[in-house]
């Protein structure tokens, strides 16, 4: 096989990783255990396909992507540090190796690239002022696949199709400052994602149960579900007291009745 | 009430492969500002499509469009379990068609961020956690003693939880919004979106401090006083919450979406390279 044709195969393996998490909800069949037996499959070597495959899971299988947190990419990582294992002829331990700047260098265009497609929402936004309901829709169905598959087979093909030494040659050329500016920019596009859901959800006398679940988390260290738990309690309990009048009274009744005696001993 | 006579019906079946299908392909556009939200609105699109088909009737079209828009709203939420929330969302729109008099719509979009938070919660650790851990585990094993079965027990260990879950979700979720919404007067509304207020503002507060992980790098006197340290005895995750309390102020300002997206982005690596923050 020449090389142009393998960097296309290699490059529909990682089409096929990126489709799992858009297309059918993350199976999970975009973990590496899967993806380097393909490679293997597909570059003639099955057996050190499952063995990088395996070697690359275990270290991998810590890095879950939660929520707006972008891990260093693995999937992307395991499908070439794979190929060039295999097409050099080195054992597992240096597919690792090779993964792991690979990783750093896909998520990298993993923020970038999830932080311009933004603008997908808002052709979607224009299109639907317009009534152009189904072309809103395509942005998302049409245009969310193609350029997230772009996003993947290009980098992908290219490594195979140049080499090993032209991806160190970038990961190195890539500045710090430019890494870590991009990383921090990521958190605030997520602040502002967080204060638009705050400014639709927060109506007049709401606020202070948004600071009741920051400050759940921030002292107590609870996570989201934890505090969606004590959320749903809260909301119970005050809407005993807000809705259902009668019992609420009852209740305040009783405990006037404790005091008055109190009060009367002061006085 | 031409909405009633003009809606047009489809088998449960069809439906459920509808919320089952476009569940799974709810993060084909992700990104940073409202994360998964035309996932949600091309899950949610044949709903509101059969409720107003007529091209021509312009108040059709103006429910319409004020239907897209509502569900362009930020939205995330596991995909499995997201299909609850899209079975229920899509009831609560059959219902809001057909009674808009008595039905606030806004209730929509109200339950749909009080119930992303919990179930993503539930999910992701379901389904990240703790199947992946299992599933992948066992086909490691069998793969490192050269066995092909690994990768493909992995992959049937997998879709066996997903596909059920999925399917049931949105099922449930449709089920649940027809007997449940049919009981509603329009005090309980009033009750459920100051519940579900209650539960979604607890939970955005929880991601501000869990989610995003704002520090600064800064230290004074030589680097015996780090400024993290200070604040962190102060209040944790204060940064986080300064930079969200920020952002909507300038969202409640009416900021330009694009001038907000410039600040994050040429702000935040200006002020990363500065070593300000990080």
């Amino acid at each position: 096989m020449n090389s142009i044709g393998m960097a296309v195969l290699i490059g529909l393996v990682a089409v096929f990783a990126m489709l799992d998490s858009r297309l059918l909800g993350r199976l999970n069949f975009e973990q590496p255990l899967v993806t380097s037996a393909i490679v293997g499959i597909l570059l003639g070597n099955p057996a050190a396909g499952l063995a990088s495959g395996a070697t690359i899971e275990l270290m991998s299988m810590g890095l879950v992507q939660v929520g707006a947190a972008t891990p260093p990419d693995m999937v992307m990582g395991g499908i070439i540090a794979t190929s060039f294992a295999i097409l050099t002829g080195s054992d597992p331990e240096t597919a690792v190796a090779i993964a792991i700047p690979i990783a750093v260098l896909g998520q990298l265009l993993g923020v970038t690239f999830r932080t311009i497609i933004a603008a997908l929402g808002h052709r979607a936004d224009a299109a639907i002022e317009k009534g152009n309901f189904r072309e809103a829709t395509n942005y998302h169905i049409v245009w969310g696949t193609i350029l997230y598959s772009t996003m993947y087979f290009i980098p992908v093909f290219l490594a195979i199709y140049l080499g090993t030494d032209f991806v160190q040659g970038i990961v190195d050329a890539v500045p710090a400052w430019f890494t870590n500016g991009l990383n921090f920019a990521a958190k605030l596009l997520t602040a502002y994602g967080l204060s638009l859901l705050l400014s639709m959800m927060a109506s007049k006398g709401m606020m202070v149960f948004f600071l009741l679940g920051f400050f759940g988390c921030a002292y107590l260290g609870l996570d989201v579900t934890g505090i969606s738990i004590f959320g749903v309690l809260l909301a119970f309990i005050l809407m005993s007291v807000k809705y259902q009048g009668g019992s609420a009274a009852t209740a305040a009744a009783g405990i006037d009745d404790d005091y008055d005696p109190l009060e009367d001993d002061e006085l | 009430m031409s909405e009633n006579t003009t809606a047009i019906q489809v088998s449960p079946n069809k439906r459920y492969s509808q919320y089952f299908w476009r569940s799974w392909a709810i993060q084909d556009s992700w990104n940073y500002e409202r994360q998964m939200n035309m996932g949600f609105l091309y899950g949610i699109a044949p709903t509101i499509d059969r409720l107003y088909p007529d091209e021509n009737d312009p108040e059709q079209v103006a429910k319409r469009k004020e239907a897209y828009e509502r569900h362009m709203a930020f939205y995330n939420c596991t995909p499995q379990t997201s299909a609850f929330v899209l079975g229920l969302a899509s009831s609560m729109e059959e219902e809001y068609a057909r009674d808009p008099e008595n039905f606030d719509p806004e209730t929509i979009n109200a339950v749909k961020t009080s119930l992303m938070g919990p179930l993503s919660g539930i999910g992701d650790s379901f389904f990240q956690g703790t199947i992946r851990t299992i599933a992948f585990g066992l086909g490691t094993a069998l793969a490192a003693q050269g066995s092909m079965l690994g990768p493909v027990l992995a992959m049937v260990i997998s879709a066996a939880f997903s596909i059920p879950i999925t399917w049931y979700a949105g099922k449930f979720g449709y089920e649940m919004g027809n007997s449940f919404l049919d009981r509603l007067q329009s005090g309980t509304m009033e009750k459920i979106m100051y519940a579900c207020g209650i539960v979604g503002l607890m939970a955005i507060g929880g991601m501000v401090a869990t989610l995003i992980g704002i520090t600064t790098p800064l230290t004074f006197s030589e680097g015996t006083v780090v400024l993290q340290d200070i604040l962190n005895g102060i209040v944790p995750m204060i940064l986080d919450l300064a930079a969200v309390m920020g952002m909507y102020w300038l969202v409640k300002h009416n900021v330009k979406t694009s001038w907000l997206l410039a600040i994050c982005i040429v702000g935040g690596i200006a002020l990363s390279a500065l070593g300000i923050l990080a």
